[in-house]
């Protein structure tokens, strides 16, 4: 599959239920996660819990899929900014959902597709959104570790490695 | 369970000093015009370093989402969260600091409102006050404090609502004294009663509006009733998926929960804040909380705190 995107945002946080803040550029650590962002520390909600989470992806596509109303859901009619769906990068033009296990290269930095992030009921709560857990299924991101680590930038290209 | 609350790393903005030693702090969001909205009533959880969570009223205009204003009382005894922001929060740090939480709301009713506060109590009836006056509701606030010298934020009491609908009763001014069991003695028709204050003031309120019906008596405690002495004793929690859950005398129920791997939310520990909340299916709870109502408490439990006799059967 040949396609080619790029990076939108990068956003951390420092603990469970802190706002995400959006970074300029973030320093990548193979095997940890991003500098500072919360499963790094060991901050977040579901450090405790061992999977993989070094760095989280979600397609902007997505987010205007939602901000468009697509799909129906009953009850729910809101946007979803970048800096409110706590994964650590926004991406453009990037198929998440069909690189689980493979590699890609994020700038620099090499990331491997750990598997489809499942929404949680808990972002519903924490953004006071009830019908957005509906809103991201299926289509709520990618779960990466990180193998070879570096800095990254918004603009950066992402490009698959492994065809 | 209560539901989490995103956290915004808030910068303080203005402090200054009330009577009664009482510091009133400013919050404004770093990158953001607007704070979350909120009702009178509603509280944030301010993060400490330690990791400790305090709870504090909003006490500013709810009209105003431009800031948020605390008020924080230097309780020397207390639990060190209030010194500690008292003592070292300064203009320009930056404080963790839940968007607002309400378990403390105006009922929507077209009566009468009776508001009493006690103290630093003012802080979550200033706001109901505020939101009252604009609207134009009928209301009556008696705030008592021992006296005018030490009454905080008596002069921004003054300028919002205007002397119409306020009542003051100082300890050291005989002629202002109140008996509240005279206050409370006749209920109004359709009226609603809110009250907030230190320990022997929500007593004193509690006794003598005992016979107000239910749903008509609202209240916010700082801190839960006193105790009994009775040590505590060991019991057990049955979760849903059968797990079996001793809980010894030494240890709360809700720690022993989270070790059994049950992820639950808890903020201030305390048995005020209702972050732990969950049901219960079957068992005798000993309730030690205050914040589940008479009609929660037959089905609700707050585990950071309360304990129960021989089995309980927990809805998690």
């Amino acid at each position: 599959m040949t396609w080619q995107g790029n990076l939108l945002h990068i956003h951390i946080a420092p603990a469970a239920s802190y706002e995400m803040e959006e970074l300029a550029e973030a320093q990548l650590i193979a095997g940890r996660g991003i500098v500072g962002d919360r499963y790094y520390l060991g901050t977040g909600t579901y450090s405790p819990k061992p999977d993989v989470r070094e760095v989280t992806l979600i397609e902007i596509e997505v987010l205007e899929a939602i901000a468009n109303g697509e799909p129906k859901i009953p009850g729910f009619k809101r946007s979803l900014a970048p800096e409110d769906h706590r994964r650590n990068l926004t991406t453009r033009g990037v198929p998440l959902n069909h690189l689980t296990g493979k590699r890609f290269r994020v700038g620099e930095t090499i990331l491997r597709a750990a598997r489809m992030n499942f929404p949680c009921k808990y972002i519903e709560e924490l953004l006071g959104m009830p019908g957005l857990y509906e809103g991201l299924l299926n289509r709520s991101g990618l779960n990466c570790s990180i193998e070879v680590g570096g800095v990254i930038r918004p603009g950066d290209p992402i490009v698959p490695m492994d065809e | 369970m209560g539901s989490p609350r995103i956290i915004m790393k808030l910068i303080v903005a203005g402090i200054h000093d009330e009577p009664g030693d009482v510091r009133v702090i400013e919050l404004k969001h770093q990158r953001k015009p607007l704070l979350p909205t909120f009702e009178p009533g509603s509280h944030v959880d301010v993060h400490l370093p330690d990791g400790k969570v305090r709870q504090y009223s909003l006490c500013g205009d709810p009209e105003d989402l431009s800031r948020y204003t605390i008020a924080v009382k230097r309780e020397s005894s207390g639990r060190g969260g209030s010194a500690w922001i008292y003592d070292q929060v300064t203009p320009g740090a930056e404080l963790p600091v839940s968007a607002p939480r309400n378990h403390f709301p105006l009922k929507e009713s077209g009566g009468p409102v009776l508001l009493l506060a006690g103290g630093i109590g003012i802080t979550p009836i200033l706001a109901m006050a505020r939101v009252l006056c604009r609207q134009g509701k009928p209301f009556e606030l008696h705030y008592f404090a021992r006296s005018r010298s030490l009454a905080p934020l008596l002069r921004t009491l003054e300028e919002s609502i205007g002397a119409k609908s306020l009542r003051l009763h100082f300890d050291d001014q005989v002629d202002t004294l109140q008996d509240i069991e005279g206050l409370l003695s006749t209920r109004p028709s359709g009226a609603q009663l809110y009250y907030c204050g230190p320990l022997g003031f929500m007593a004193a309120v509690a006794r003598v509006s005992e016979h107000w019906p239910d749903g008509t008596v609202h209240f916010e405690a700082f801190q839960p009733p006193v105790q009994d002495d009775t040590a505590p004793e060991p019991f057990t929690i049955v979760l849903r998926n059968g797990t079996v859950v001793p809980v010894p005398a030494d240890r709360s129920a809700l720690s022993a929960i989270r070790a059994a791997g049950v992820l639950l939310m808890a903020s201030c520990e305390n048995g005020v804040c209702g972050t732990c909340e969950c049901g219960y299916l079957e068992g005798q709870p000993i309730h030690r909380d205050a914040v589940l109502s008479n009609d929660a408490r037959s089905h609700r439990f707050i585990p950071c705190v309360s304990r129960a006799t021989g089995v309980l059967k927990l809805d998690l």
